[in-house]
């Protein structure tokens, strides 16, 4: 064996600094995960000027643990308030605050957490395993590789809104218009900024997800409020937060479906090592792929959705060390996370690239062993949040959503210290609360808003180096698996939707009053 | 970091809130003292780039020296347009740094935007990367005689990238070629935000050429995957001692940018001079200039008068470049700004057609009815949130954010010990953990805490 897997495993496991590390961040990690608007880079950078002052391991292993959880517990207001508490959970919100409203907030969190536990080492394994010869993998993608990419994210977030695929296309699309606020990327120049320059920056997708999920649920809330009655808490039964006993149930979970596991995760692991793609994509198309590939019509409502839940969770955090895979090899970023890890490696005189594998093996192989160690911490103080989730929402509903509120409004404007992005909070709320009346989903919105901009700024590019030729969109054979693929989730989705979209049943009176009030 | 707070039983808490707002208030009479709250550094490109390396590495450092908080904010979009649009716009108060770049020199000549240099106090220039020229390491061009051949046999075949249409490394190729006697536009230029993307796009095959600075790419030479053909500079670049400069090959042509920082107009001049000073140690320091060498940035310091120069020298140049008639293509981008819009519009429009011909956008069945009560419930959450953002900026979040939320829990009939006690605890506390240990900005206003 190498000495320096050796020397590695001495100084990851037998240093207390290490371990301090882990714990500090991990805790760190799962508040900052957990309160929406507090995003896992910001974090990050707010992480970096205290990994100054570490040696490189533990500044490592502080960074690497407090993604890892913050990604999962960006699940816990997701499932039980359901406000994602990262982008990346936006994409099963709905399944999630689902089984919680039906009395499964326990179950729908651990197995979030056993499968984000179970998807994060799977990532690690795949970035051990096989990283130097998937980051050739990333060398292929071009303009409409990455093209093809977010459509394919896109169309998986029409293919999971369930009854009604027609509506999550409105809601992509609405997502996408949103998005072309400000000034493009591509061409610098003012859209629909309606000469405010605040508009110039567009419409940030963290404001505009914490109103579409965090406002809104607060206004469904207060309006069946019952005045004086003290009343059950939110959307969430959670008389019953009981973690340890669900916990066997998820494990059995994770064995009974080890092909799926392994499908979510290298969705994750592939998604995640791509530039420009993240956790948020990997957890769409992962849940798109498992809404297709249903085995048992017989299942309970119950169960499958926990099952897609679980494809989902074990994508995004699979993700996460796919993006360590080009950032390690090329010193390229997957996402923006990684960016700023690349910033943290080089103060620490560790330039990313290939020859870090031959100067400095044992940071290597030691960054190997942390992101084992980072997953296998999530589980205990995962289980614990979870805990801690269940009892603060023990509060009446009449106090929690005022709170809900407050920290609705803290989040967007932490963003950017924006005035203006609490004005963008505010308004997504009103126009998510109308949209969720009228059945529209809101997940695809924020994918729709997130993708929009790199969506156009590709189109163009592939327009531009073709002259305007539609063919440079499948002239090289990358693109045209692609296409290829996202042909097929068309078609296969085309097929089960065919008949009329839900119409509700009885044809309640419409309200045409003021529920759609979406200015502001 | 946070300081813990015991709840007291309700009842007992309105002396809590008078004592503990006499104490903030007391605090507020040595008002003197600069900076006595956290800076904001704006940074106008995006995390992970080489400015926020630079400002990220700054704002550590300043925050040892000032002894508060320096919070980078990478305002980013329009080519720069948001990030210095709002360092100059923002409170000449001295707690707003911006990290200026060269894009300060261009946009106003591009028509993007108003603001110049002339809406900035320069603070330090802190480095000028030359801008260089990158192929794939199996290309076939050795030099940049071969590429001009290239370009000369074929225009318009080409493609590279770098940064947007009309960024810093896209006029400096395009001015390259022009001076060559070629076309300014003879290589089509893809717009990618980012010399990163580019880079990816280059290793793809999806592109020819990059053309960004040295340390942008140092990983990817290293690794062998791509080549630098030269750089556009006066002398070689001492950490990238073999790469040659396009002077040795027979072009006097030379460009690149800068970054430093600046204050916006009007900030007291004994506040900008601390700031100065303070700058001028952090870039001097052992520290700073190990980071700047193992990242590749140059280190090239100019005070503020100098850095004034500097900038005024590169927009008259930039001026007379983008100006020119080679550049007219350059400022023009072939796939107009509304296209893309205006697919997604007709989409929806069709979607949404189809959805009110079926009727399918009723009202879900399961979502409740809108009465009186609750209507003027779901109005307390537009008032909290409007009077929030009316207020806070001028009151602070601490008086607004309290009295809001009691307000909101009054309202909705929580007792009102019950509500005193839950503000009274929960924002403080929320104000411990996010602006002084998270380092979150919060608004600040009258108690200036």
């Amino acid at each position: 064996m190498d000495p320096a897997i050796l020397e590695a495993f001495r100084q990851v496991l037998l240093d207390p600094m290490i371990w301090a590390a882990v714990l500090g961040a991990a805790v760190y990690g799962v508040f900052v995960g957990a309160v929406p608007g507090l995003t896992a880079t910001m974090a990050m950078a707010l992480l970096v000027p205290v990994t100054y002052w570490m040696p490189p391991l533990p500044a490592l292993a502080a960074v690497v643990t407090m993604v890892a959880c913050a990604i999962f517990s960006g699940d816990i207001p997701t499932i039980l308030l359901r406000i994602p508490g990262t982008p990346a959970s936006a994409a099963y919100a709905d399944i999630g605050s689902g089984l919680s409203s039906r009395g499964k907030g326990d179950e729908a969190l651990v197995t979030a957490l056993v499968f984000s536990v179970a998807g994060g080492l799977f990532g690690a394994v795949v970035l051990i395993v096989l990283g130097s010869q998937l980051a050739q993998v990333g060398t292929l993608f071009s303009p409409a590789e990455h093209f093809w990419l977010y459509v394919l994210g896109l169309t998986c977030a029409v293919v999971v809104s369930k009854d009604a695929p027609l509506k999550g296309a409105l809601a992509v699309l609405l997502g996408l218009l949103v998005s072309t606020v400000g000034l493009s990327a591509v061409h610098a120049s003012a859209r629909f900024t309606l000469g405010y320059p605040e508009l110039y920056q567009g419409i940030g997708f963290i404001p505009a997800m914490i109103g579409l999920f965090g406002v809104s649920e607060v206004l469904k809330n207060l309006l069946t409020l019952e005045p004086g009655v003290p009343g059950p808490t939110s959307v969430a039964d959670v008389s019953r937060v009981r973690v340890l006993h669900a916990l066997p149930g998820s494990l059995r979970r994770l064995f009974r479906r080890p092909v799926s596991a392994f499908r979510s995760g290298s969705i994750g692991a592939l998604i995640g090592m791509l530039p420009g793609a993240g956790a948020d994509i990997a957890s769409w198309v992962s849940l798109g792929v498992s809404s297709r590939s249903k085995p048992e019509p017989d299942t309970p409502d119950d169960e499958a959705a926990l099952d897609r839940l679980s494809d989902a969770t074990t994508a995004n955090s699979s993700a996460l060390a796919g993006a360590w895979i080009p950032a390690l090899i090329f010193g390229i970023p997957g996402d923006s996370v990684t960016a700023i890890v690349i910033g943290v490696l080089m103060m620490k005189d560790l330039r990313p690239g290939p020859e870090i594998f031959e100067k400095q093996p044992i940071i290597v192989y030691g960054l190997y062993l942390i992101f084992i160690l980072a997953n296998l911490a999530l589980l205990p103080i995962g289980l614990l949040a979870i805990k801690a989730g269940g009892l603060v929402l023990r509060a009446p509903r009449r106090i929690l959503m005022p709170v809900i509120l407050l920290f609705c409004v803290l989040g967007s404007y932490a963003i950017n210290g924006s005035t203006f992005d609490i004005g963008v909070m505010l308004a997504s709320g009103l126009a998510g609360f109308a949209l969720e009346r009228r059945g529209v989903p809101l997940g695809p919105v924020v994918l729709g808003i997130i993708l929009g901009g790199p969506l156009e700024e590709r189109l163009i590019q592939v327009l531009t180096s073709a002259d305007g030729s539609a063919i440079a969109f499948i002239d090289r054979w990358p693109a045209r698996i692609l296409a290829l693929i996202w042909l097929i989730l068309l078609f296969v989705s085309l097929g089960r939707g065919r008949g009329p979209d839900a119409i509700p049943a009885s044809a309640a009176s419409r309200e045409d009053s003021s529920d759609h009030s979406d200015g502001g | 970091m946070i300081r813990s707070r015991s709840i007291r039983p309700p009842g007992r808490l309105l002396p809590l809130i008078l004592a503990s707002t006499a104490v903030v208030l007391a605090g507020c009479s040595g008002e003197e003292r600069f900076p006595d709250r956290p800076i904001m550094l704006i940074c106008p490109w995006s995390a992970g780039g080489g400015t926020d390396t630079v400002s990220r590495k700054v704002a550590a450092m300043l925050e040892q020296d000032l002894g508060v908080p320096v919070n980078v904010v990478n305002a980013t979009g329009g080519s720069g347009v948001t990030g210095h649009t709002r360092g100059a716009l923002a409170p000449p108060d001295g707690h707003s740094i911006t990290m200026i770049t060269v894009e300060l020199n261009m946009l106003h000549w591009r028509g993007l935007t108003n603001i110049g240099p002339d809406d900035f106090r320069p603070v330090m220039l802190l480095n000028q990367d030359a801008a260089a020229l990158f192929v794939p390491a199996d290309s076939p061009w050795g030099s940049i005689s071969d590429v001009r051949a290239a370009v000369a046999e074929a225009p318009r075949s080409l493609k590279a990238s770098g940064t947007a249409q009309g960024g810093i490394w896209h006029v400096s190729l395009a001015g390259w070629l022009d001076a060559e006697g070629l076309r300014a536009d003879d290589v089509l230029w893809i717009p990618i935000n980012g010399a990163g993307p580019s880079l990816d796009a280059l290793m793809s095959g999806g592109i020819d050429m990059v053309c960004c600075s040295l340390p942008e790419a140092s990983s990817l030479m290293e690794a062998g995957r791509v080549r630098c053909l030269g750089v556009m500079a006066e002398a070689r670049i001492p950490d990238f001692p073999d790469v040659p400069t396009f002077g040795e090959q027979g072009s006097d042509w030379s460009m690149g940018g800068w970054r430093g920082l600046g204050l916006p107009l009007g900030v007291p001049e004994d506040r900008a001079e601390l700031l100065v000073s303070a700058v001028d140690r952090v870039i001097r320091s052992e520290d700073y200039l190990g980071f700047m060498e193992h990242t590749g940035f140059n280190v090239s310091p100019a005070p503020p008068g100098e850095f004034r120069e500097i900038m005024e020298q590169f927009d008259r140049q930039m001026g007379d470049i983008l100006m020119g008639e080679a550049f007219q293509s350059v400022r023009r981008t072939r796939y107009g700004p509304m296209i893309f819009p205006i697919v997604i519009l007709a989409l929806l429009g069709a979607s949404l057609a189809v959805l009110l011909l079926r009727g399918s956008l009723r009202r879900d069945p399961g979502a409740p009815r809108l009465d009186r009560a609750g209507l003027a419930r779901m109005g307390l959450v537009v008032l909290f949130v409007v009077s929030y953002m009316a207020l806070a900026g001028q009151v602070g979040y601490l008086l607004s954010a309290s009295t809001l939320l009691l307000g909101m829990l009054l309202a909705l009939g929580v007792r009102w010990p019950v509500a005193l006690a839950t503000s009274a605890a929960l924002v403080p506390a929320t104000y411990q953990i996010f602006a002084v240990g998270l380092r979150v900005p919060l608004p600040w206003g009258w108690l200036g805490w």
